[in-house]
């Protein structure tokens, strides 16, 4: 169980869609702060090792002190980002996998605009039971 | 990196002493040094101070033994220890500095060959230096200085002096100072047996002490640290980086297993010394491994040395110390980055590393390290402020921890105590050790080293182009800024970091960073900007939901969390703040800003602003065009996305044309003061009964405006009144190119339109045109038929008032070429005249019209010959006003003439605009006739004309008339045109005197003096005949042009004639040589017989053959030659002659008779119609009368 982690799904316009704080309290506070502009950071890395590489699984994309960024990316080009201290990379790419099933779903609606914020009150469920089970 | 010593940046050198012959010694060290690997001398003067190199050994052995007490004093540990420490402090600087790897004795050469008490001294300063030298193994060089090539040298002095230094012959040198070329010779020679002696010295030195690692490694680590050190360092001096690098990672391995079982020192100090020395350690390491080119195996030493102590926090009630070690590798790193040349080079992949450590991209940027250097160094200021606020100890301690030093070992320190001359080290408590370190940490600013370090990585990710990650360094670099309270550069760098996340649409950085902003605007006391910031973050989508769990776990900026509530209340702060009446004057005076009552906020929002969802403005006319003085009816559409309503006091709508510009009032809020100065007198004003903008929902206004100006009608902006000293300006947008808001684009939102009217809302303009006055007056164009080329046409112009008087009117005629030739074929006419211009304006009379207007017609400005401008009199509503416009055609083609009327038709108001109207005709102009003409040659009378039977090469299609014969000229004209035309006259006219002289034209007979004019209807020809005797032999002779006089049928009699002239053709004229002519009566009677005579006439002064031959007819008996062959004399007449007896009546042909040529190869043949005779039964009438008369 990852004690921090930060996760965020960036859509093709390279804009956040959801965002979720998961794991167990965070051990500095002054860090949680920049979960996510760490993750926003990390975008540099990732719009150019995206290209180079068949894989969808973008492990250690970028470090920050003893925090990790592990990147799913979608056929899409939809980018689910995670920001963890753990080493269980089994485990983070199984929550990916099943991440990006809940979020085809999320696609399949016929109501849901592409690339807007996904509000839906399920799927934040859904993930964040994810992320206990998986990080 | 700067705050290590040069001996440990730097790789070590060897090491030599010079004794003896002192003005040798600055040559040779210069020389030294310029070696590579460069060598390092000590110079001694003479071999008197031997005792300075034994002097040095016995100070450090003294401080040594002074030493030995004190920690034995001091000493606990449950394991014996000869040694206090693991590296000595001095021990790299003295190896490098004072202990050289071999001493080089120079002495002259007469001292050696030469008497024995010389050779004595010799002997005694060798003994001298063996007996300093020989306990630390150093190696020994003789030099024998010589001052000439020739002098004698003893073999048994030099063995004896081989013995008594015990070397090798090698080593001892013979140096020859006097010649240039054999000095460099002898330092060449000196330099390379320093350079082997030296590596056998530290050879040998580091397999001494590997042996002693081999023996007692399972005694004591700390003796394995400084042993592999030490080996590590030797390897350097000989330049071997791989067992220097191998034995420097032993060291780093065997101090890493010291953590935890050494008792040496107090916990603390234990646990500094060991990190500092692996920083050292690892340092060295580092430095190796990028001079050697390896950035991959640097990065990857690095991240193993960061993840071995980063856990190693020791007690963490001092654990700043630890977050500024760490903050130093960070650092030591990044600089050591920056200073290698192993980062310019091309990473092949950047996924690098072993399979158990994955590097990213940014690890082998020197960027990476700055910026959790600053990290760290920022962990450790938070501690130290902790501790400091903790422990009320702490801040009691100032500078009476002055005397701790740091130790002999390195990573150690002691307290320095004087007793009369002496000066001891004694140990110190960690208690004394913690009071030193706090009182240094409290010295150091920590924040500007930490915005130092954040710029550089800043600058550093910028370089490289990696946006994200400078707006990240710009943020922290900041927030730093902002906890030092310095707004002005937190501003900056706030500006820097938002600018990125607005252009990017991140949401949730964008409000953290504008929440900074507000605080730093109202630390600056800047009223705009802290307003601007706060309707900009209210104005964001939510991005935060308060029944989340994870919002307590969160420390949030000044900004709080992105909620909704959040941004209620800093909406209802602002809006309390800008929008305040004169009652809540006080109860506002505690948000910090300098009220003033006077002073009026005025924001400005255009269409790139980050403002635009606070108020959106959408105008959209209903009408592209409309009439002037028309009303013209619009929808103003208003939308905000703050979170709250906001009410509005009134809105005052913009346009390009001023006095359009209209108020909406809201009637429910009270009439400011202000507010009735910014309407201006004859504004519109109208009420609405409700002006509130609900959050993302269209406000919809619709409002009819009056326009009396023409040309385009823009609305610019709409002002919105909050309060007394509040405005907002928004730019008008058009639905139709209205674009999405960045921000707002993908939420999940329903989409509502400006207009109700979806046709408005996607086809919507704020501008429309508004049309110019409907003219009342009329302007004709009376076209009575096609032109004719060559005539003055007529075109009547009038202009009829229907309506509006006509003051300052101006007609523009304009004559244009019909483009698009293909619709009519070009005539193959000839021009008849040179002018440029086919079609030109001839002239304009005002001939109609009352004798009062006539008087103020105004003359022709003829600006061009297409271009006319015509000053029409002023015309009371009602009348009319004509001219004629004058067309001349020079040529048949078609032409558009385009008339412009321009009035006023209001001339006592100045601003009245102009109105115009336009008329345009096209006009065809033709030809009115057409002229053509051909040649009739003598009646049965053939010329042998060479030019027909051979052209000459250069002739065209060219007429030929026999010289000095009657030819006749038949000319034709033909009305082409579709009205009947009066032809007067047709004349041929030679063009000039030498025409006259060359040919005679004369008209056909029977004509009499005075022609008569001939009616020509459409379509009729008119033919002349022309007699024409040429006199003169020429290729090309010409015969003038046509002349014709005509005018149109049932015009004016007093229009006069139009001439038109028409050029005919040159003809050839040459002299026959043959002529033949038949002879026969003009008719003949049956029965009766008649002569048939052909003569053949030769008119050249040549004999000319010429067969001919009869062929039978049946209508006639003929009696006479067939076939014959007749020679005709120069200048004279052959003539055969027939008796022909007609047998039938009618019209007979008479036998055809054919005249060759022999010379000309020609040949004769009458037409038919020569050949053919009227035959009467009987005698006529005609015939009794002549033959009574006769």
């Amino acid at each position: 169980m990852a004690n921090t982690a930060c996760f965020i799904i960036v859509g093709r316009n390279d804009i956040p869609i959801y965002e979720a704080e998961v794991g167990s309290a965070a051990k500095r506070e002054d860090a949680a702060q920049l979960h996510q502009f760490i993750l926003h950071a990390a975008l540099d890395v990732v719009q150019d090792l995206a290209w180079t590489t068949s894989a969808m699984f973008l492990k250690s994309v970028d470090r920050f002190n003893d925090l990790v960024v592990s990147v799913y990316v979608t056929a899409g080009h939809t980018r689910l980002m995670l920001l963890h201290d753990s080493r269980n990379e089994d485990g983070i790419k199984s929550f990916f996998q099943e991440v990006h099933e809940l979020y085809i779903k999320i696609l399949l609606n016929p109501l849901y605009l592409p690339g807007s914020r996904i509000t839906s009150s399920h799927f934040d469920t859904k993930v964040r039971a994810l992320a206990r089970k998986y990080l | 990196m700067e705050e290590y010593p040069e001996e440990l940046r730097t790789p070590p050198v060897s090491l030599v002493a010079l004794f003896g012959y002192a003005e040798l010694h600055a040559s040779i060290t210069k020389y030294l040094h310029s070696q590579q690997p460069p060598i390092n001398a000590l110079a001694f003067p003479d071999f008197s101070q031997i005792s300075l190199l034994l002097a040095h050994d016995d100070q450090i052995s003294r401080t040594s033994s002074f030493r030995d007490p004190l920690s034995v004093s001091d000493s606990a540990s449950p394991i014996p220890s000869r040694c206090g420490g693991i590296l000595k402090r001095d021990w790299l600087l003295k190896h490098r500095t004072k202990v050289p790897a071999l001493v080089a004795a120079f002495f002259p050469s007469h001292h050696i060959f030469g008497d024995p008490t010389q050779w004595l001294q010799v002997c005694s300063d060798l003994d001298s230096l063996k007996s300093v030298i020989r306990p630390k193994n150093i190696k020994l060089v003789v030099v024998v200085v010589q001052s000439s090539p020739h002098e004698d040298i003893s073999d048994d002095r030099l063995v004896a002096l081989r013995k008594r230094a015990e070397l090798d012959s090698k080593y001892v040198l013979f140096f020859n100072s006097s010649i240039v070329s054999e000095l460099t010779l002898s330092l060449s020679r000196l330099a390379s047996a320093f350079a082997e002696l030296a590596l056998s010295y530290y050879r040998e030195e580091g397999r001494r002490i590997k042996s002693r690692i081999e023996k007692r490694s399972s005694n004591s680590l700390d003796l394995n640290v400084r042993y592999c050190f030490k080996v590590a360092v030797y390897a350097e001096f000989r330049r071997d980086w791989g067992e220097a690098l191998k034995f420097y990672e032993d060291a780093y391995h065997s101090l890493h297993e010291m953590i935890g079982t050494s008792t040496r020192l107090p916990a603390i100090q234990r646990l500094v010394e060991i990190k500092i020395i692996a920083e050292q350690l690892h340092f060295k390491i580092s430095t190796l491994l990028l001079h050697g080119g390896k950035l991959i195996e640097a990065v990857t030493w690095f991240h193993q040395h960061k993840t071995s102590y980063e856990k190693v926090v020791g007690s963490t009630e001092f654990i700043f110390l630890h977050w500024d070690w760490m903050s130093r590798q960070f650092l030591v790193f990044a600089e050591l980055l920056e200073t290698s040349s192993a980062t310019g080079q091309s990473l092949t992949s950047s996924n690098q590393g072993t399979a158990e450590i994955s590097l990213t991209e940014f690890e082998f940027y020197p960027a990476y390290y700055y910026q959790l250097a600053a990290h760290y160094l920022k962990d450790k200021k938070s501690a130290l402020e902790l501790l400091l606020s903790m422990s009320e100890i702490a801040q009691e301690i100032d500078s009476s921890s002055a005397s701790i030093t740091p130790s002999v070992y390195v990573g150690q320190f002691a307290q320095l105590l004087e007793k009369g001359e002496a000066i001891t080290l004694h140990s110190i408590t960690d208690e004394e050790y913690t009071r030193y370190t706090i009182s240094e940490a409290k010295r150091v600013q920590d924040s500007l080293q930490i915005i130092a370090w954040l710029k550089r990585s800043y600058e550093s990710f910028t370089n490289l182009k990696a946006q994200r990650m400078a707006a990240l360094c710009a943020f922290e670099v900041a927030r730093e800024y902002f906890d030092l309270a310095d707004p002005n550069n937190a501003k900056f760098f706030f500006d820097i970091a938002a600018n990125l996340y607005r252009q990017e649409g991140w949401v949730t950085l964008l409000w953290e960073v504008l929440g900074y902003l507000r605080e730093c605007s109202r630390n600056l006391d800047a009223l705009k900007d802290f307003v601007e910031f706060s309707l900009e973050m209210v104005a964001l989508p939510v991005t935060s939901y308060e029944n989340s769990g994870n919002l307590r776990n969160k420390n949030y900026g000044p900004g709080g969390p992105a909620t909704i509530s959040g941004r209620e209340s800093i909406h209802q702060e602002v809006f309390t703040l800008v929008c305040r009446e004169a009652e809540l004057l006080s109860s506002t005076e505690g948000s910090g800003f300098k009220l003033a009552t006077d002073s009026p906020l005025h924001l400005e929002i255009d269409l790139v602003s980050p403002l635009r969802p606070v108020l959106l403005a959408s105008v959209a006319f209903h009408d592209q065009m409309i009439k002037p003085h028309a009303l013209c009816s619009f929808t103003l559409s208003l939308l905000s996305h703050l979170p709250l309503p906001v009410e509005i006091d009134h809105l005052e709508v913009q346009f390009n044309q001023s006095t359009c510009n209209f108020v909406i009032r809201n009637s429910q809020r009270p009439l400011w003061a202000s507010a009735s100065n910014t309407v201006k007198s004859g504004s519109q004003v109208e009420n609405a009964p409700l002006l509130v903008l609900v959050p993302n929902n269209w406000l919809r206004l619709t409002y009819a405006i009056k326009s009396e100006q023409s040309g385009k009608l823009e609305c610019l902006s709409v002002l919105a009144k909050l309060g007394p000293l509040f405005t907002i300006c928004s730019r008008a947008e058009s639905p139709a190119a209205m674009e999405d808001l960045p921000v707002w684009k993908h939420e999940n939102r329903v989409e509502s339109l400006p207009t109700k009217d979806p046709v408005l809302a996607v086809f919507g303009q704020k501008a429309t045109q508004v049309d110019e006055p409907e003219p009342q007056v009329d302007v004709s164009l009376g076209a009575s038929g096609p032109a004719l080329v060559g005539e003055d046409f007529a075109m009547p112009i009038v202009v009829t008032s229907k309506g509006h008087a006509v003051y300052s009117g101006e007609l523009k005629i304009n004559l244009v070429d019909v483009g698009g030739g293909g619709l009519f074929s070009p005539r193959e006419a000839e021009p008849f005249s040179l002018e440029s211009h086919h079609v030109e304006i001839c002239g304009i009379d005002g001939a109609e019209g009352n004798n009062e207007s006539e008087s103020e017609t105004g003359s022709i400005k003829k600006i061009q010959q297409s271009f006319g401008l015509v000053s029409v009199p002023y015309l009371k509503e009602g009348e009319s006003w004509s001219c004629k416009l004058e067309i001349k055609w020079h040529r048949p083609k078609p032409v558009m003439l385009f008339v412009s009327l321009g009035y006023l038709p209001h001339g006592s108001e100045a601003n009245t605009q102009k109105v115009h109207i336009h008329k345009s005709l096209q006009i065809e102009g033709k030809m009115p006739l057409l002229i053509s003409n051909r040649f009739m040659l003598p009646y049965r009378r053939d010329h042998l004309l060479l030019n027909r039977i051979k052209p000459a090469p250069d002739s065209e299609d060219v007429s030929s008339l026999p010289l000095n014969e009657k030819s006749v000229l038949v000319v034709s004209a033909k009305n082409c045109s579709e009205i009947a035309l009066k032809l007067v006259s047709m004349s041929i006219e030679f063009d000039d005197e030498q025409g006259e002289t060359s040919c005679l034209i004369q008209q056909g007979g029977g004509c009499g003096d005075s022609p008569s004019s001939a009616n020509l209807a459409p379509g009729e020809e008119f033919k002349k005949v022309f007699t024409v005797i040429p006199t003169t032999r020429t290729p090309k002779l010409g015969l003038g042009s046509i002349h014709l006089k005509w005018r149109r049928e049932g015009g004016n009699i007093t229009e006069a004639y139009v001439s038109t002239k028409h050029k005919l053709p040159e003809v050839n004229v040459e002299a026959s040589p043959l002529v033949m002519s038949l002879d026969s009566p003009p008719y003949a009677i049956l029965g009766e017989p008649f002569t048939y005579a052909v003569r053949i006439c030769n008119q050249t002064q040549l004999l000319q053959e010429a067969k001919f031959g009869l062929a039978d007819a049946q209508s006639f008996v003929l009696s006479g030659s067939h076939s014959n062959t007749v020679s005709v004399l120069p200048k004279s007449e052959h003539v055969l002659s027939y008796k022909l007896v007609p047998l039938t009546c009618g019209e007979q042909q008479l036998p055809k008779i054919t005249l060759t040529s022999a010379r000309y190869a020609a040949e004769f043949q009458p037409s038919a119609v020569a050949s053919s005779v009227f035959v009467f039964p009987s005698a006529p009438q005609a015939e009794k009368a002549i033959s009574t008369s006769k």
